[in-house]
């Protein structure tokens, strides 16, 4: 709360000090004076008005306010340093001096420490899997997806239904903690939402009749051809179609790294197409570095230019098409990825370069996201190495993804055709309405 | 089947004033279908894929026609198959083929009628090269309101004198301005009213060339830019930019190799293949028309966010709707 009661706040910071305590002392009573004033002024108006509980709450700290920024003026004189440490004081949030807390950006997924509690009855593929994430061993929409799709088929087999339960009705009550714990190692991705969404429609309408084994084969069985179906083929089927428009000659510009957009220049270089590679990337996570890696190691390998985000702009004008990775898709064509992803995309709108996004429809989101604040995620520390002492003023802060407004977008190919980014919403298949 | 030759079927249908690409492809590959002896449903599609691909071979500009052949081949595609025979069937789909393309011919009329609730009274309409529909909106609106047109020049094929030859026979006041004296125009136009050649899922637009500079200009005036499509024109394909476009050739905008020889020190000793039209002799470079026509674009790619609203029989659409509705009609 950015009000502590005036009274304690500069009495707090003014105790150290004694040579100035008669100045203070007349500060402070002079504060006192204009305070009882304005509250019997309130008052007054109050029993007029007759102003509810909700009115008086919310005109109070806007009195109290005054008062004690006129009281900080007059310490102004006094010392200017001391000035700011009662500011500091003022505001109040800190517990210790470890972190002065985020403030606007406190709902952002903070990073967790890798030895987090582990609640309840988890599974060791559980645990395991939560340690990479949390590690960012395991780290990209489709990566945390399978990989989550994995455990759970082993958390499955390893399953026993209680007596007087049925595997449809109890098995979604031992995954529920799982699924948390997964979640407390990293903010799920719209990714594992969808497919734990899936997974949890399977197990609802699994058959009551059928043996437990078989049930539980068919569950993974399922979960097998939704690897398959929503990611497996669906890349293979997205590569084909965006290798159409990389055509000889281009100079293809891309941002960190997609798993999906490394595939299809991969593709487009065993076709035998010529092509040169700019890679932009930025800190914190470097990841354009490992698809730099990947590009140069083929053979012949990728003609390939490696720069940082601040160089985009003398390098956009070089590049003939954009590709572009996404961690989700939404509803109103904003594009959830990596931070930094809107900045590529709206340079190259800006410069007429198309911009091709790469997603598949699993990646689609029924919620609208208006800008990168509403939800987003932290870095953890360790990439920052050159991190300020805890004492410092400076606190860093690193969300890991922005979002890029559908104008910026020129089209998304999906495995069901390019179509733009506004138009994912009318595909039965991104909603989940129809299965493969 | 061998005897059939679709282009030539192609280029005859294209004869009637009426029919446009779309549509004649449409109608030679239902006579395709009647020559046809294929005994199968997966023979026939094979038979009328190669058809369409033969005919995309052999013209310039493909895009128009290719959007009929896919409408087309993905309707035999869904056509329920609870015929007694395969014959039986065959004759279905003739008869559908023929009575979609009698159908789609009163869709002008369609256009027509929802375009003409954006006409005011005494509005100025610019318009660009010629266009069935376009000119049988404006028929329609000048026989309830007072219209007068600007009409580009469209080189280089200049389609746009046929335009107002045609408008001033009707008695709408009519100017034939300059592909390069629409800027000079714009204000005193109250909106752009174009034809197609294909709508596309991007929800923009692939029209005569020159459609591109206009909308940019309207958008920069603040004026609307209305398209004109029958839903027939509406084509699967998204390009990315104008270079894009399956009508794009390496030979379009290329630089003439005479020049570059000249610059070739090494290349004196040889004689240039173009070496009557050299100008070391002396004798001035002449460049014709058709030289000039060569090298440019018969059709350019219009981007959504440049057009206001695109009528079609389906309804008055955005070029979001376009996108959505055929995103709908293909992916769904």
């Amino acid at each position: 709360m950015p009000e502590p009661s005036p009274t304690s706040a500069p009495a707090s910071t003014d105790s150290p000090t004694l040579t100035k305590a008669q100045k203070k002392a007349e500060g402070r009573a002079r504060q006192e004076q204009q305070r009882a004033a304005k509250a019997a002024q309130k008052q007054q108006q109050q029993q007029q008005s007759g102003q509810g509980p909700a009115g008086s709450s919310s005109t109070k700290p806007k009195g109290s306010a005054t008062p004690r920024k006129s009281g900080l003026e007059s310490n102004t004189a006094a010392s200017s340093s001391k000035d700011t440490e009662g500011a500091g004081g003022a505001d109040g949030s800190s517990d210790g001096p470890k972190s002065r807390g985020l403030r606007i950006f406190s709902h952002f997924g903070l990073p967790k420490t890798p030895g987090h509690q582990i609640k309840g009855d988890i599974h060791p593929v559980i645990v395991r899997l939560g340690l990479q994430f949390s590690e960012f061993k395991i780290c990209g929409a489709n990566a945390r997806c399978i990989a989550t799709l994995t455990a759970f088929k082993t958390v499955i087999q390893d399953y026993v239904t209680p007596p007087h339960n049925t595997l449809s009705r109890h098995l979604m009550t031992h995954l529920s903690p799982q699924i948390t714990h997964l979640v407390n190692a990293r903010p799920m991705s719209v990714t594992m939402g969808n497919a734990i969404r899936q997974l949890k429609l399977e197990i609802s309408g699994s058959d009551i009749d059928l043996p437990e084994q078989d049930a539980k084969d068919a569950l993974c069985h399922k979960i097998d051809n939704y690897i398959r179906d929503r990611i497996i083929i669906a890349d293979e089927v997205i590569e084909d179609l965006a290798v159409k428009k990389i055509k000889d000659g281009d100079v293809v510009l891309t941002y960190a790294r997609s798993s999906l957009v490394e595939k299809i220049l991969l593709r487009a270089h065993s076709l035998n197409k010529r092509f040169s590679v700019i890679v932009i990337d930025s800190r914190p996570l470097l990841e354009g570095k490992t698809l730099l890696h990947s590009l140069t190691s083929t053979i012949p390998p990728i003609p390939c230019t490696y720069a940082l985000l601040p160089a985009l702009p003398s390098l956009i004008t070089e590049s003939d098409i954009v590709l572009l990775g996404a961690h989700s898709l939404h509803a109103n064509g904003s594009v959830y990825s990596r931070a930094g992803t809107a900045m590529v995309a709206m340079l190259a709108k800006e410069h007429t370069v198309p911009v091709m996004l790469c997603c598949e429809t699993y990646k689609f989101s029924e919620t609208v996201m208006l800008d990168g604040f509403g939800k987003n995620e932290l870095a953890p520390t360790k990439f920052s190495p050159d991190a300020p002492k805890s004492n410092s003023n400076l606190e860093i802060l690193n969300p890991l993804y922005d979002s890029t407004p559908a104008s910026c977008i020129t089209a998304v190919v999906t495995e069901v055709g390019l179509i733009p980014p506004t138009s994912i919403s009318s595909i039965p298949l991104a909603l989940g309405r129809m299965s493969l | 089947m061998a005897d059939f030759q679709i282009y030539e079927s192609y280029q005859s249908l294209l004869k009637n004033e009426n029919l446009s690409t779309p549509l004649a492809a449409i109608l030679a590959l239902t006579e395709m279908m009647m020559h046809s002896n294929a005994g199968t449903m997966f023979e026939l599609l094979n038979e009328l894929k190669g058809g369409a691909e033969a005919l995309s071979r052999q013209t310039s500009n493909p895009i128009g026609l290719n959007a009929g052949c896919e409408l087309f081949i993905e309707f035999i595609t869904s056509f329920p198959q609870d015929a007694a025979s395969f014959s039986e069937l065959k004759t279905e789909l003739i008869r559908h083929g023929q009575q979609y393309a009698e159908q789609a011919l009163t869709y002008r009329a369609k256009i027509a009628e929802l375009a003409f609730d954006f006409i005011k009274d005494d509005s100025v309409i610019l318009t660009h090269s010629y266009s069935r529909v376009v000119l049988q909106t404006l028929l329609l609106a000048h026989k309830r309101k007072r219209i007068s047109v600007f009409v580009t020049e469209a080189r280089p094929r200049g389609l746009g004198i046929k335009t107002a030859e045609m408008l001033t026979a009707a008695g709408i006041p009519c100017t034939v301005v300059l592909d390069s004296a629409v800027a000079y125009a714009i204000d005193k136009v109250d909106f752009v009213l174009v034809g197609s050649e294909a709508v596309v899922e991007s929800g923009g637009l692939v029209n005569a060339v020159g459609s591109n500079q206009i909308a940019i200009i309207a958008k920069a005036a603040n004026k609307p830019f209305y398209a004109l499509a029958e839903s027939y024109k509406f084509h699967r394909m998204f390009p990315l930019s104008q270079y894009d476009l399956p009508s794009h050739n390496p030979g379009v905008l290329s630089f003439p190799q005479a020049l570059g020889a000249r610059a070739l020190p090494a290349s004196s000793g040889l004689p240039s293949k173009s070496s009557s039209v050299s100008s070391d002799n002396g004798s001035p470079i002449r460049i014709t028309q058709e030289d000039i026509a060569r090298n440019n674009p018969d059709v350019d790619y219009t981007r959504p966010d440049l057009i206001s609203l695109v009528f079609s029989d389906v309804g008055s659409l955005t070029p979001e709707g376009v996108s959505q509705y055929l995103v709908g009609m293909f992916a769904g």
